[in-house]
């Protein structure tokens, strides 16, 4: 499984350097600074630096830019995480090299593992550029726990990658990439606490925010920085995390098992 | 041994019925289909009416799933045993797919040789041997978007052999390329399998291509087998006519009358059409051979002869006939 990982990342890293996806990095850096400016100008013009007395109940802190930044830098992230991952393999059908990989008794496991290990430099360098903005603009680092908000991010990104099976085997499904994951995307920004608190959406729409690992992910990562939160503190979150990772991952390789099949059978001559 | 018994595929199609309603069809691609892939040999696969030939190989390769029947690879299930199968066989597509353009001919096959498992010094000595092979080793680090179609469809072959396979499909590999690289493609499938011993299975929409390299051809009407046999004895067992043909300057009546007679006294038919040259190019057809009488014929009204030549029928001439007489 490790060679097939390590072939396919030295393969997306020598594509990637004679063809940078720039558009898109370039997109998720400004739909990530764009949080930040929106954030910032609203913060102190809108609301004058007033907040809600609800919003330190729930998040535990009155640091409006650190959490609001840090859901633009962290959505930013898990958009670029599912985007490369759940493309793959509609990419190698849109280019004609699905067939010539699905021939091979490579595992599948392999083949999106050196996808992930490979657009992790992608993503660091898109979330880095964001933090760095949002340090500009109000964002406190002073506090944070490094170890805790590190492993946080490694293990979001294990969730993000399973939830990226699920999306990538819906991709297959309709044959299209552009209205399924914008769907998403925009959904995930809507109910997982990017730049408001999960509790300030009507009551219905709440438990959708439940199900996007999102939610927990981003919610552990500002406990880490804004509070300097150890990792114990975050546990449930984590678990939270876990659990939807499994359910996520049982879909996504059963999903991805039988689009492979459908795919095959719907080029038949 | 690749051992097909019974194979079976039918494809659900969904069918749009206004814009909610849809219904789903059963399309069957293959029918029934029998036959056996032996090491050093090429095999023939030749559809009259469309589909089935790639839906074959694909099945063949492991890609598709059979509806029904089995298809053994040197004992192992193609479909519970996919992993071993996919070892073992290989296939290559006509066309520019199967490839990473932005990759150059050398990284694809570093690429794919790594899926197969091949690493380190055997996956660099398996490259250099396989680019010297199909002539690729000078532009091995050129990348794929500058290749030529004829240096993609090389390149296609040795990925096609990345896994040294056992068993290779080869589905219309000389598609749009150019007459002399067809033929050097044909050269050198033919000597994968007197040489290196591959079973070969080979599509192509060039019949003369699969007359030329088949050992044994398969003869396949939407899906269910017709014919199987070599390619001598299935334009023999169809005793089909064969063509004389003869061009002659001038052609007076009385020649007219005595071709005609000749013509029924053998069972055939006649064609005479006047050319550009002011010559006369009479056509004879039937399953006797009418060299000799015609020769004597032509002798006796002192007629030169400008060109004379026969045609005897060809597989394509099998095909022709098969699918008119199943047509009709």
């Amino acid at each position: 499984m490790f060679h097939v990982a390590k072939a396919t990342f030295i393969r997306n890293t020598r594509v990637m350097i004679r063809a940078y996806p720039w558009s898109f990095v370039i997109g998720h850096i400004f739909s990530g600074v764009y949080t930040v400016l929106f954030a910032f100008f609203a913060y102190h013009y809108v609301f004058a630096g007033q907040l809600d007395g609800n919003f330190v109940h729930l998040t535990g802190s009155s640091d409006y830019l650190s959490y609001a930044i840090l859901g633009g830098a962290f959505y930013a992230f898990a958009v670029s995480t599912l985007m490369n991952v759940s493309r793959s393999l509609i990419t190698e059908l849109r280019e004609g090299t699905l067939e010539a990989v699905l021939l091979t008794p490579s595992m599948r496991r392999g083949y999106f593992l050196g996808n992930v290990a490979q657009q992790l430099m992608r993503t660091l360098f898109e979330f880095s550029v964001i933090v760095l903005v949002g340090a500009l603009f109000g964002l406190t680092l002073s506090h944070t726990n490094v170890w805790s908000a590190v492993l946080v991010w490694i293990l979001s990104t294990g969730a993000f990658f399973c939830q990226a099976l699920v999306l990538g085997s819906l991709m297959l499904y309709f044959r299209d990439t552009y209205i399924t994951q914008n769907t998403l995307f925009a959904v995930m920004a809507f109910v997982s606490g990017v730049t408001f608190p999960i509790p300030y959406l009507p009551e219905w729409l709440q438990p959708l925010g439940l199900i996007m690992p999102l939610a927990p992910a981003l919610d552990a990562f500002r406990q880490c920085v804004i509070q300097g939160a150890p990792l114990h503190a975050v546990l449930p979150q984590l678990f939270h995390m876990a659990a939807l990772s499994l359910i996520y991952l049982v879909i996504g390789v059963w999903g991805i098992r039988r689009m492979e099949k459908r795919v095959m059978e719907s080029i038949f001559g | 041994m690749l051992i097909a018994e019974n194979v079976r595929k039918v494809y659900r199609v969904k069918e749009r019925k206004g814009w909610f309603r849809q219904q789903w069809t059963e399309v069957e691609a293959v029918a029934d289909l029998s036959f056996r892939m032996v090491p050093g040999k090429i095999i023939g696969l030749l559809g009259i009416n469309g589909a089935g030939k790639t839906t074959t190989i694909k099945m063949c390769s492991t890609l598709l799933t059979p509806t029904s029947g089995t298809i053994t690879v040197d004992g192992y299930d193609a479909v519970k045993d996919d992993r071993f199968v996919k070892a073992k066989v290989n296939m290559i597509a006509g066309g520019e797919r199967m490839l990473y353009w932005r990759l150059t001919g050398r990284e694809n096959l570093q690429y794919f040789g790594s899926l197969y498992g091949l690493q380190g010094q055997a996956l660099h000595n398996r490259i250099d041997s396989l680019l010297l092979q199909v002539g690729l080793y000078e532009a091995a680090n050129t990348p794929v978007e500058r290749y030529s179609k004829g240096m993609k469809q090389r390149l296609q072959i040795a990925r096609g052999l990345i896994n040294d396979p056992r068993y290779l499909f080869l589905d219309e590999p000389t598609l749009g390329l150019d007459a002399p690289i067809a033929r050097q493609l044909r050269k050198h499938v033919s000597e994968l399998a007197a040489q290196h011993g591959k079973a070969i299975l080979l599509t192509s929409h060039y019949i003369h291509e699969v007359e030329e390299l088949c050992d044994e051809v398969y003869i396949i009407d939407k899906g269910r087998l017709v014919a199987h046999d070599t390619p001598e004895h299935l334009t023999k067992s169809l005793h089909l006519d064969t063509a004389l043909q003869v061009v002659i300057p001038s052609l007076s009546d009385s020649l007219d009358y005595d071709l005609r007679q000749l013509v029924l006294d053998y069972g055939g038919s006649r064609e005479i059409a006047e050319t550009d040259e002011q010559t006369w190019e009479v056509t004879l057809r039937g399953k006797t051979d009418m060299t000799t009488p015609l020769l004597s014929l032509l002798a006796a009204h002192q007629s030169p002869v400008l060109r004379l030549s026969t045609q005897q029928p060809s597989l394509e001439d099998v095909i022709l006939h098969m699918a008119d007489r199943r047509g009709a």
